[in-house]
């Protein structure tokens, strides 16, 4: 038998992925090589050992679907530059065809004009220089002259109206200045000789005010004099008279005790 | 696999729906690839969801639905090793290599999913399969691709080749190599059909 096992077809029979005459072909080998076998068996043992590690629970994380369906062909950004670029060709074909531009090019001249086209004007025979000068001087020296004449009139004009103005305001103004003057003298005598006799009278008011109060107190304070006066003179009389009666009854007494000795003396004289 | 298909044409055509729902029936399979190649959860998470943005961005340009599959495996794989350098640079470790001990302050309770079984049970399970995670990180990163591929995500080996990039004869090559190196680690480790048995 010519048939060679090797490392490709052992893996692909352990785990199942040979033809059924590849496997009837290395079974027989195996009938015949028992070593082989063994060989298989304890790679078989192998697997069954590594077949008792755990398979790790885990959860997938939660994935945020999107509701809403894939992008039309119509939403899409291609479409929508494609179809914003045909819309303005259109739009320029339009603008175009209503407006009518002409471009044209010629003698180093670019034109770009719209609606008709605009007849082209006659061109005037050229002047010579001499008759340009000619026509400028002319021209000029009617437009000096007719300048110099408004210029005269004008100044003259300006001066009489000036004159004018000028004679009329300096009237109105002397005869404002006079008539202002003479008012404010009045009415400034008259403020002064108000304010003089205000303060004359106030014056006097103060004064007489000042002296009738100061003759009250004098009135008052004389009264009180003579009355306190008239008091200590009462209280004087009072206290003399109380005298006077006082030495009357104590002479009564003593003329009443003399009486009645001299009543009771009489008698005692007579027994003598 | 018809409902897959109509689904990647969807996909394909910019439907958002049929792309979330491939990627919940794609997720746990890349997610468990990442794993079994780097064995960190954290790494295996990053190449997961690396590997759906990218679907999500390139799904459009996908030439036959019949290559979708190989095609995402071949993203998960650039990302495993665009991952595994960074990690070689970085020459970080993370803190799920710190494995506590046995008993009750185990991490291997919290990561028990199915409680109604015997948590015992479950416990010797996941630390089995810890065991056997470490001997497959032991391989070559070709190796352990091409194993991981053709072992746990259930993939022919044409579709490997494809994925990869490789011939088919590499492709088994390189699974029987992977094989005959687990073969050798586990006797180095004394892991053998009855110590398994036992374990279980």
């Amino acid at each position: 038998m010519n048939y060679k096992l090797d490392k490709g077809i052992l893996m692909a029979y352990l785990y199942g992925e040979l033809t059924e005459q590849e496997k009837e072909k290395l079974e027989n080998y195996f009938a015949q090589h028992p070593e082989a076998l063994e060989q298989l068996k304890a790679l078989g043992e192998v697997r069954n050992a590594m077949s008792q590690v755990q398979e790790k629970e885990v959860i997938a994380p939660p994935v945020f679907a999107d509701s809403n369906p894939p992008p039309s062909v119509w939403q899409s950004g291609y479409f929508k530059i494609s179809l914003g670029i045909a819309a303005s060709i259109l739009f320029l074909l339009v603008a175009g065809k209503i407006l009518g531009p002409e471009i044209r090019y010629a003698q180093g001249e670019l034109r770009i004009s719209f609606g008709r086209p605009q007849p082209e004007k006659k061109e005037t025979p050229m002047l010579s220089e001499k008759e340009i000068k000619e026509m400028i001087a002319s021209s000029l020296a009617s437009n000096n002259e007719s300048q110099k004449t408004v210029r005269e009139e004008d100044h003259k004009k300006l001066m009489q109206t000036l004159v004018e103005m000028n004679s009329k305001k300096m009237g109105v103004l002397a005869e404002n200045t006079s008539q202002a003057s003479k008012e404010q003298v009045q009415t400034f005598v008259a403020g002064l000789q108000e304010q003089n006799l205000k303060l004359m009278k106030d014056y006097l008011q103060l004064n007489s005010s000042d002296q009738k109060k100061y003759m009250e107190n004098l009135l008052v304070n004389f009264s009180q004099y003579l009355q306190e006066q008239r008091k200590q003179d009462l209280q004087l009389v009072q206290s003399k008279m109380n005298y006077i009666e006082k030495n009357n009854s104590q002479f009564r007494q003593e003329t009443e005790q003399l009486l009645t000795s001299l009543i009771s003396t009489p008698v005692r004289k007579n027994n003598y | 696999m018809m409902h897959s298909d109509h689904l990647i044409v969807r996909a394909r055509e910019g439907d958002k729906n049929a792309q979330g729902r491939l990627v919940q029936l794609w997720y746990k399979r890349i997610y468990n690839f990442g794993y079994k190649f780097f064995f960190d959860h954290d790494l295996a998470m990053e190449v997961a969801q690396k590997t759906f943005i990218s679907m999500h961005k390139n799904v459009g340009s996908l030439q036959e639905v019949a290559r979708f599959k190989s095609w995402l495996y071949t993203i998960a794989v650039n990302y495993c090793r665009e991952e595994a350098r960074k990690k070689k640079s970085r020459r970080s470790f993370s803190l799920n290599d710190l494995r506590p001990g046995e008993g009750e302050e185990s991490y291997r309770w919290e990561e028990s999913h199915q409680r109604h079984e015997n948590p015992e049970r479950q416990l010797r399970q996941t630390e089995l399969s810890d065991l056997l995670q470490e001997c497959l990180m032991q391989l070559s990163e070709e190796q352990r691709e091409v194993v991981i591929m053709k072992e746990y995500e259930g993939l022919k080996f044409r579709e490997i080749a494809e994925a990869l990039n490789i011939s088919e004869n590499t492709v088994k090559s390189r699974m029987y190599y992977g094989l005959d190196g687990l073969k050798k680690i586990l006797e180095q480790k004394k892991i053998t059909k009855e110590t398994l048995g036992y374990e279980l």
